[in-house]
């Protein structure tokens, strides 16, 4: 155990500094955002520019008997009339995309695979005509069985989403494939450590438990757009993606063009969430604007981005084995994630989901099984928390329940298993930044926890609190690139391909590259991404930018600092050790008279500008079978505490505060930090309490904001706290755009399980249901009492 | 192509009448637009002209005469909510309209709207049906008064033929001493339609009985349900925890409840239950006015 620790305990920054370090912003696009200024997609227009409209599967399962676009080609207006025989029968381009397997058609070849697929696509000189032209295209389909849940989907005789085994393509070093043909099993991933069989003998207590999470949506404030561009030879694409690069090559596959010749250009998101992370718009548009020869848009409206990728619903069970003195020694999980029509990136997220299930905790047995099966409904894909939310909601329910049974403290019982540097986690990493500790503790202490959890009674009301504590990976390996020019003004570009979609990254990389050269922030332009100028970046998701492509952008500004030394060293005749930079220019340590400006040194290269890259590349990798190896460049770690308020005769909960801690190794900018950690509280609170996709034979039945409810302002706590780690000694920052997500759903859960006693195990915890959990416990007491009367009454005769 | 939509944006409510009987149900009337964009862009309407009320001056009065207080059609549901002479006659129709949707959508949603559109899960109608407001329409026959309580059909459908145009709800000044209240119960995000909504209207005489009780329920049925004689019952006894309790069985009994994605008919029978006696338990401590 000695020698691995390399984290010391950690200090809990200040998250309440206002705005950062003087002259820092919060985040500096902040007022062109709230005043419309901002240039998203949806905005964008070129001359001679088309407009595209979908139309879409109305049948979960279908064979494409017929379709008749005669009448569209002759309204007024139309251009392009696209089907997906059309693009079948070229030569020059491919039918089929999708980041993993390219199992996804750019329109419905033949046969459709959800409601909501897009069968039709018509480019035409406005909305108005193209919408027209839909109306009158004739489809006729075959209804085929279809299969909607993981027991229809994986009987043995169930009907094959994809008859034929999809076809691999090149993608990422990380992903581990193994697909069943002849069945629904998209992909699965298997983690063996230990030997579970000897793990459960041991146990002194054995509990089984299953847990469910339903598909909800990303409902992102700007829905996916693309303009695309293929009049020339060369194909442009201005679109809302997070990973541009993986835009680029799967259009350059689709168009058998060399990557340099596909340029993607991305400008400020309106959020993504992880729904904008893969081909989505792009090659429809692409494909519309090739064939027509004019540029082309494509705007999604509410109702389609409802349906263009989801979270994927899942099922886990969780058989956990633990000694006599509560501490887990064995953990099989089984996890199905609902990955809808196309596998997108469900492949890989059932790797992170499923590793998930292992928990913060050092179990020395564990087995886990993890599928992603397709299914006749939308495509399902990554989401903020990436699997690892489902799973924290199974494991931090699950250790609840089992401290119920066993008449524990679930704090107490967390605190003996919860991880510490020298233990491994479920792929047998050794641990050697471990914050659990603190992080669960800081939440219990500023929420008030106290066991045992005895509810506080208002009128019809009660209050109790809970709490969760989770660990999550982020992409490993992977690849961060950037390159930075020091104007002769002394000013700064920085090149990144990192995409601000209102996290900050902006800001983040600005501050981080004024820290480096002690220059003002104001001074530098961090730019978005266009593939054709901008270097490599693997993704902005999975909580990585911060880290990565911080590293990357401070390693490049290392560059440029080299430099200005070395002019500087020649300019004051005094040796480079003994220089320093400091705001904004080189100087003596010790002699701040002696200095020089950066625009004086930039000058005096006679280069024009400096000129500097950077690059952050992490290696690791699991083994295919066991799943043991290196899953993940460091943990991401969190706490959570809630305190709920339920009201005993309708069952309706209201969370009145909650309690977020977070570890962030170092903190770049406080006002952002505690922003991303009340966004999660956000999402988490409606995946709690209502978010739901609902379907009736495949059909979403409320695939608009009327009908599907996201948590408003109204429903935050009153009181909300978050607490940020920082660890002085590494100094290593963490990502925390998901890490505060996960605890959310399973501390709301816990603290309503201590109001009312009622255990909710399938998500959302609605009113309706803690009512009729409510209605059964008192049934079972009076039940119990009826009981203990009648024996009461066999005594006394 | 199809024939594009055609918009009438007529400056009178005769001009507005003489259209929609000319056109028949190929006409739709738009106010705010609120509900009819939602139709619109979902395809469950697909109507041929549009009849822009916007322009009809005289609709948006808000006064009280003759003890009652009466609302123009074009009044916007924020206007209602903020209104001094509401809060100052019947605040309840205020509070009622404070709930709905979100500041965006009031500033957009009429009161004619609200009331023509019928549809089952909007806060104002019940408190109108409990409030025994009328509904003022007017058609090519000419105007006519339609109760509240027999305004709302059904689903999406109310007693107006189809060429006439709700112009404006008058509702009675409750006497002094009534309380009234409107309790919302969203089951979803605060901002969601109610799961069900209950308008409780009680007066009680100086020695404790009940005066007046009239109650309410929206949003669990097709349209507001009201019990006349189950409100009947109440009068003359004592308001006491029993007596509430019956009315509120009695409601959800009655009830035929239904099923939704905010709670299913079992759930709403026993929130009627629950709101039912919840709102005449508020209705009655409310301040008296």
């Amino acid at each position: 155990m000695s020698g691995v620790v390399k984290g010391l305990p950690g200090t809990w920054a200040d998250t309440h500094r206002g705005t950062a370090q003087p002259g820092q912003p919060g985040m500096m696009d902040a007022r062109d955002r709230v005043t419309g200024k901002v240039d998203y997609v949806i905005n964008m227009t070129l001359p001679g520019m088309l407009h595209a409209m979908v139309l879409r599967s109305t049948a979960p399962a279908a064979r494409i008997v017929r379709i008749d676009t005669e009448k569209a080609r002759q309204v007024p207006g139309v251009v392009t009339v696209l089907t997906g025989r059309d693009i079948v029968s070229r030569t020059d381009v491919r039918s089929h995309f999708g980041p993993v397997f390219r199992d996804q058609p750019v329109l419905a070849v033949d046969r459709v695979r959800f409601v909501g697929e897009a069968v039709v696509a018509v480019a035409a000189v406005d909305r108005d005509a193209a919408r027209a032209a839909l109306d009158l295209v004739e489809v006729e389909y075959e209804e085929l069985p279809p299969v909607f849940t993981f027991d229809e989907a994986l009987a043995e005789d169930a009907a094959l989403v994809h008859p034929e085994p999809p076809r691999a393509g090149a993608t990422f070093a990380d992903i581990i494939v193994h697909s069943q043909a002849g069945s629904n099993v998209c992909n699965s991933f298997t983690l063996r450590k230990g030997n579970i069989d000897e793990g459960f003998a041991q146990a002194d207590h054995v509990f089984e438990d299953t847990f469910t999470c339903p598909a909800v949506q990303h409902v992102p404030l700007e829905t996916h757009c693309t303009v695309a561009d293929a009049r020339t030879s060369d194909i442009v694409v201005h679109t809302t993606s997070q990973i541009p690069f993986m835009v680029r090559s799967q259009l350059a596959e689709v168009f058998n063009l060399p990557a340099s010749r596909v340029r993607v250009v991305v400008h400020t998101l309106g959020g993504g969430y992880g729904g904008k992370c893969y081909p989505n718009t792009e090659p429809l548009t692409a494909m519309l604007s090739f064939v027509s020869g004019r540029p082309v848009k494509l705007h999604l409206t509410r109702e389609e981005e409802f349906t263009a990728i989801t979270r994927h619903a899942m099922r886990i069970t969780l058989k956990t084995g633990l000694r006599a003195d509560g501490k887990v020694i064995a953990r099989k999980s089984t996890c199905h994630f609902n990955t809808g029509a196309y596998a997108d990136i469900g492949p890989r997220l059932i790797k992170m989901g499923g590793i998930g299930t292992g928990g913060p905790m050092s179990i020395p047995h564990v087995w886990i099984d993890s599928y992603a099966v397709y299914t006749n409904l939308p495509p399902a894909g990554a989401y903020r928390g990436y699997g690892v939310s489902q799973a924290a909601w199974a494991y931090e329910t699950q250790i609840e329940m089992i401290a119920q049974r066993l008449g524990r403290d679930p704090y107490e019982l967390r605190k003996k298993n919860l991880l510490v540097n020298g233990e491994t986690n479920a792929t047998g990493e050794i641990m050697d930044d471990s914050h659990w500790h603190e992080l669960l503790d800081e939440v219990a202490g500023k929420i008030g926890w106290t066991w045992p959890q005895v509810p506080q009674r208002i009128g019809n009301k009660v209050r109790a609190k809970g709490l969760s504590c989770i660990i999550k990976g982020t992409v490993t390996p992977s690849a961060s690139t950037s390159m930075v020019k020091m104007n002769e003004d002394g000013s700064l570009n920085v090149m990144t391909s990192s995409v601000e979609m209102g996290q900050g990254l902006q800001t983040a990389m600005a501050i981080l590259a004024a820290e480096r050269l002690s220059m003002p922030v104001g001074k530098v332009l961090v730019s978005t991404p266009d593939t054709a100028f901008t270097p490599y970046d693997q993704q902005t998701s999975s909580s990585r930018s911060t880290h990565s492509m911080g590293m990357a952008v401070t390693r490049a500004c290392g560059g440029i600092a080299d430099q200005l030394l070395a002019q500087a060293s020649e300019a004051l005749e005094i040796a480079v050790a003994d220089l320093e930079l400091r705001d904004g220019k080189v100087q003596a340590k010790g002699a701040p008279d002696k200095s020089v400006g950066y625009a004086a040194l930039v000058q005096r290269q006679k280069g024009g500008n400096l000129l500097a890259t950077g690059e952050y590349i992490t290696g690791g990798g699991l083994d295919p079978v066991t799943g043991q190896g290196k899953a993940a460049v460091h943990w991401h770690q969190a706490a959570g505490a809630a305190e709920v308020e339920v009201d005993l005769e309708t069952g309706k909960v209201d969370v009145i505060a909650y309690e977020a801690a977070v570890y962030a190794g170092r903190v770049v900018n406080p006002v952002q930090a505690e922003l991303q950690a009340e966004g999660n509280l956000a999402f988490g609170l409606g995946h709690a309490l209502f978010e739901e996709m609902v379907y009736d034979n495949g059909q979403l039945q409320n695939g608009n904001l009327g009908d599907y409810m996201i948590c408003s302002f109204e429903d935050m706590p009153e009181r909300v706290g978050v607490s940020t780690l920082e660890e002085p000694v590494l100094n290593e920052i963490h990502g925390i755009g998901e890490t505060g997500l996960p605890p959310v759903m399973p501390a709301i859960g816990n603290a309503v399980f201590h109001a009312t006693g009622v255990r909710i195990t399938d998500a959302p915890i609605t009113a309706e249901k803690v009512l009729r959990g409510l209605r059964q416990l008192e049934t079972a007491r009076l039940a119990a009492a009826a009981v203990m009367a009648a024996a009461g009454t066999g005594t006394a005769r | 192509m199809p024939e594009p939509l055609r918009l009438f944006q007529p400056t009178s409510i005769e001009e507005a009448v003489a259209v929609l009987a000319e056109l028949g149900d190929d006409a739709k009337v738009v106010a705010g637009a609120t509900a009819l964009t939602l139709l619109y862009r979902q395809r469950l309407i697909a109507p041929g002209a549009l009849v822009s009320i916007g322009r009809i001056p005289g609709l948006k009065t808000i006064e009280v005469v003759d003890g009652e207080l009466r609302l123009g059609a074009l009044v916007s549901h924020r206007e209602v909510e903020l209104s001094p002479v509401v809060r100052g006659s019947i605040p309840v129709v205020a509070d009622a309209f404070g709930k709905v949707a979100n500041v965006r959508v009031r500033n957009a949603a009429t009161v004619g709207g609200v009331m023509a559109e019928s549809d089952y899960a909007s806060d104002p109608p019940a408190v109108f049906v409990a409030l025994d407001a009328v509904v003022d329409v007017q058609g090519s026959n000419g105007k006519r008064s339609i109760p509240a309580s027999e305004f709302f059909v059904a689903f999406y459908e109310t007693a107006l033929e189809h060429d006439e145009i709700v112009i404006g709800v008058r509702v009675p000044v409750p006497p002094a001493g009534t309380g009234a209240v409107y309790h919302k119960f969203v089951t979803r995000s605060s901002e969601d339609r109610p799961c069900v909504g209950v308008a409780g209207v009680v007066r009680l005489h100086a020695d404790g009985t009940v005066a007046d009780l009239r109650v309410a329920v929206g949003a669990a049925a097709e349209t507001p349900q009201r019990f006349r004689d189950t409100e009947a019952l109440a009068i003359g006894k004592p308001l006491d925890a029993d007596l509430i309790a019956q009315v509120a069985d009695a409601y959800a009994d009655q009830v035929d409840t239904l099923d939704d994605m905010r709670g299913s008919a079992w759930y709403r029978t026993e929130m009627v239950r629950v709101w039912v006696r919840r709102a005449i338990e508020s209705a009655a401590a409310a301040p008296a006015r």
